[in-house]
């Protein structure tokens, strides 16, 4: 049944050209932040690790969670739309099915983001110069910024579905950015999803994280992801909805 | 004025005011945060040109999201409910509606600036700045962010209401953040070309660093002039040609 949603899914966003707005932003990130080391090389001299957190800064501790939040919101407005809410609340699929389809289409779409940031980065430091090789975390920082991004997902996807507003949920989206950098700040990035992409990503620290933190890192991650499905699939059966 | 009238109707329940206020709550938390641990550092830079300088940079990454946000709303409701042929049913032209949600978003916009600016004289007089509340810097850096605002309105308008996927509006929303959160990065010639650099090209307060200290420099209003009045000028051709394009659009 899973299947079927997630391929019902998939179909929605056919022709929707959301493949533009998900390569954007990582394009752009790394033309700035590839630029900016480029032209400060005497001060950035930490190669691959100083072009990551020029790279990284801006795409993972600001605009990552609005892109992801843009996509939670597509994801729903389709049902939003047009009584479209009456035609999937009587589709003979349960509403775990439903959620759950959106939740994986939004981790293929996000992990193909990751992906393709990754791409850019490892081309944009072979152009600026950088001969040296990979850093070891750099697998860890982009499946730890993925596994973030699924949980903000997750959180984006249970406002959107809540709120009908397309914009509403997007600057509830922003506002937890600087919530989550108020959170990293006190050194409780590991109590919020958008301050546990901070730390998974290591955008502001470069230091990789110890074998526990890794741990609790993926302990809350799953934490945030299977309360804040529960609630919303548990919000799903028993309200009434508005179409 | 009635269209105007009709269009902040609409928007009574929809808590938009409330909304904006609350994300520019946000804003100001932060920059002022970072205001006072500044001023713990080095009590010489409690001085009304920091806190200006800090919020127009601010501004660049917040404003443009949250005008984006704004336009947005106002614009898909009618696209959501499916109301442009009810609307268009009025004997109304459709250059008159367009202007109404025009001027409804700067007027909430124009709210979010002036508070910006009274939170500024507020933050300076609770912490007892020595110098007088600069009445003529704040009306020169509301009027760079009131002229910028208006702008990017044109622009998120003219995407939001002719796109009916908001996602793109956003997405350019975003964009324009980025750019004006980077801008400072960008060459001069490069940073004309963005509107979303405004915000601190028309500040009228600019930090510079010299020996590792940061300096705030005021700028004259004739060098801010020229950019001002080409901004206006992009204004007006951004407001029209989205206006042309949306009213000969099928609906």
């Amino acid at each position: 049944m899973l299947r079927r949603c997630i391929s019902a899914e998939w179909m929605k966003l056919r022709h929707s050209r959301i493949w533009m707005i998900l390569m954007i932003l990582p394009i752009i990130s790394v033309l700035i932040g590839s630029a900016n080391f480029y032209m400060n090389q005497g001060v950035l001299k930490k190669e691959w690790y100083s072009l990551w957190s020029q790279v990284g800064l801006f795409y993972g501790e600001f605009f990552l969670p609005i892109l992801i939040a843009i996509c939670c919101a597509y994801m729903w407005r389709l049902e939003h739309n047009n009584k479209n809410w009456n035609m999937i609340m009587t589709a003979p699929v349960p509403a775990t099915g439903i959620f759950l389809a959106k939740l994986t289409v939004v981790g293929v779409l996000l992990l193909f983001v990751q992906l393709f940031f990754l791409a850019l980065y490892i081309i944009g430091g072979k152009l600026a110069g950088i001969a040296s090789d990979l850093p070891a975390e750099l697998a860890g920082w982009v499946f730890r910024g993925w596994m973030a991004a699924l949980t903000i997902g997750t959180m984006q996807l249970a406002l959107s579905m809540r709120i009908r507003s397309f914009a509403a949920p997007i600057g509830i989206g922003l506002c937890a950015v600087f919530i989550g950098l108020g959170m990293y700040v006190t050194h409780l990035e590991l109590f919020f999803p958008h301050s546990l992409l901070t730390t998974g990503m290591g955008v502001l620290s470069q230091t990789s994280l110890s074998t526990g933190e890794s741990v609790l890192f993926a302990i809350m991650n799953l934490l945030y992801i299977v309360v804040i499905s529960t609630v919303t699939i548990h919000r799903m059966r028993k309200s009434d909805i508005v179409a | 004025m009635k269209a105007i009238g009709l269009e902040l109707y609409k928007l009574r329940h929809k808590r938009l005011l409330l909304m904006v206020t609350l994300f520019l709550f946000v804003e100001i938390a932060w920059a002022f945060m970072a205001a006072s641990m500044s001023i713990s550092r080095n009590p010489n830079n409690a001085e009304w040109e920091m806190l200006i300088a800090l919020l127009s940079s601010m501004n660049g990454l917040f404003l443009p999201i949250l005008t984006a946000i704004c336009v947005s709303r106002i614009c898909d409701m009618e696209h959501k409910g499916n109301t442009w042929k009810l609307l268009l049913t009025f004997s109304v032209k459709r250059s008159t509606l367009y202007a109404a949600k025009y001027i409804s978003a700067s007027i909430i916009m124009l709210v979010a600036c002036l508070l910006q600016a009274l939170s500024i004289i507020a933050f300076g007089i609770i912490n007892g700045f020595k110098q007088p509340v600069p009445l003529i810097l704040l009306i020169r850096f509301l009027i760079g962010m009131v002229l910028t605002n208006m702008v990017i309105t044109a622009l998120q308008q003219w995407v939001s209401m002719a796109v009916k996927n908001q996602a793109f509006a956003l997405s350019l929303g975003m964009i324009g953040g980025f750019i004006g959160l980077a801008a400072d990065l960008f060459p001069a010639g490069v940073r004309r070309i963005f509107v979303w650099s405004c915000y601190t090209g028309l500040s009228p307060v600019t930090q510079s660093y010299a020996d590792e200290k940061i300096q705030f420099i005021v700028r004259n209003t004739g060098s801010l002039l020229p950019g001002m009045v080409a901004l206006a000028v992009a204004g007006i051709a951004v407001y029209l040609a989205g206006s042309v394009h949306v009213s000969r659009q099928e609906v």
